[in-house]
């Protein structure tokens, strides 16, 4: 079975079919989507400026993190749900989109960017909460930035080469 | 009236010169969209604050003296890049009753966040004050959010109707 076949199989699943054969469901779920995704980015983009020292400079690094990480986790789960609907209603032409590929190889780029400072540069965040934080830091930071608003714009991409 | 001044907006070189360039649109909408996302993400930590659903950080008067500007610049983005795609498509926005529905909420919510601003400015402690100032601070908290989740919804919605 190939990853097309998958595809195909999804598609045809009666939830994906209820998606792309309603005149409202899609774009409900998009409005969900686009909504919950704001949300993500701009609350990880808080924390990326200010690994960045660029913004909320006097706010502890550890406490800006705990309390945005609540809203990022909660949109993010939001956004991904409505994303897989409304994949799956044309599961195998998003499969073929290229800003739909480069979207999702972002995405796990950001995911392998996020794990490796969760788990090794930010585990002694609270080190830096008063100064300046370390340059691998900073540079975790501006991946992050750079490649969620990547996301937005492969994002917004996909519908203009349907 | 409206109509003609989508003809004649639609005539102009500007007009023709963005529609031509095939970039032009999703560009402008992404930086559009990252617009939304800071506007989007500070008035709701910043009315959440407000109906102390979330209690820790920083006080509601800081919040709001750290991330308002921030929601007013991104605004001033957000009616820049708008323009630029209503001078590209004039008839796909001024003439659709989602981007005026869009328009006049807009409106109300920046008439909202400057009363929250307002209000912080004279006395940071304003909305917590009396038992009659928490409600009237919930009751523009719950507007402003669903002003937001509406105008986001609007804007998809002109793609639609």
């Amino acid at each position: 079975m190939t990853l097309l076949d998958l595809m195909h199989a999804l598609e045809s699943q009666p939830f994906a079919v209820a998606i792309a054969e309603s005149g409202w469901l899609f774009p409900i779920f998009e409005t969900i989507h686009v909504l919950a995704l704001t949300l993500v980015v701009g609350s990880v983009a808080m924390m990326d400026l200010r690994l960045l020292g660029l913004g909320n400079k006097g706010r502890p690094i550890s406490e800006l993190v705990s309390s945005m990480l609540p809203w990022a986790w909660t949109a993010f789960a939001v956004a991904a749900t409505c994303g897989v609907l409304l994949f799956s209603s044309k599961a195998s032409t998003y499969y073929d989109n290229v800003p739909f590929r480069i979207k999702v190889i972002c995405l796990g780029l950001a995911a392998v960017n996020m794990l490796v400072f969760h788990f090794i540069t930010g585990r002694k965040m609270a080190d830096w909460d008063h100064g300046a934080p370390p340059t691998r830091a900073r540079v975790a930071g501006l991946i992050s930035l750079t490649l969620w608003i990547a996301i937005v714009a492969t994002g917004r991409w996909i519908g203009f080469v349907l | 009236m409206i109509q003609t001044l989508c003809i004649w907006l639609a005539n102009t070189a500007l007009s023709h010169l963005f529609a031509e360039l095939g970039w032009f649109v999703p560009t402008v909408q992404t930086v559009h969209i990252l617009g939304i996302a800071v506007v989007i993400t500070l008035l709701f930590v910043l009315n959440f604050r407000l109906l102390r659903i979330t209690r820790s950080g920083p006080p509601l008067q800081r919040i709001a003296q750290d991330s308002l500007p921030w929601v007013w610049r991104a605004l001033l983005v957000l009616l820049t890049t708008g323009v630029l795609l209503t001078i590209t498509e004039p008839a796909r926005e001024l003439l659709n009753s989602a981007f005026r529905w869009k328009m006049l909420m807009v409106v109300v919510l920046a008439v909202l966040t400057a009363v929250i601003q307002f209000a912080l400015k004279r006395d940071p402690a304003y909305w917590s004050t009396s038992p009659l100032r928490r409600m009237q601070g919930n009751v523009i908290a719950v507007a402003s959010l669903i002003l937001c989740i509406s105008i986001v919804a609007a804007g998809r919605l002109i793609a639609y109707v």
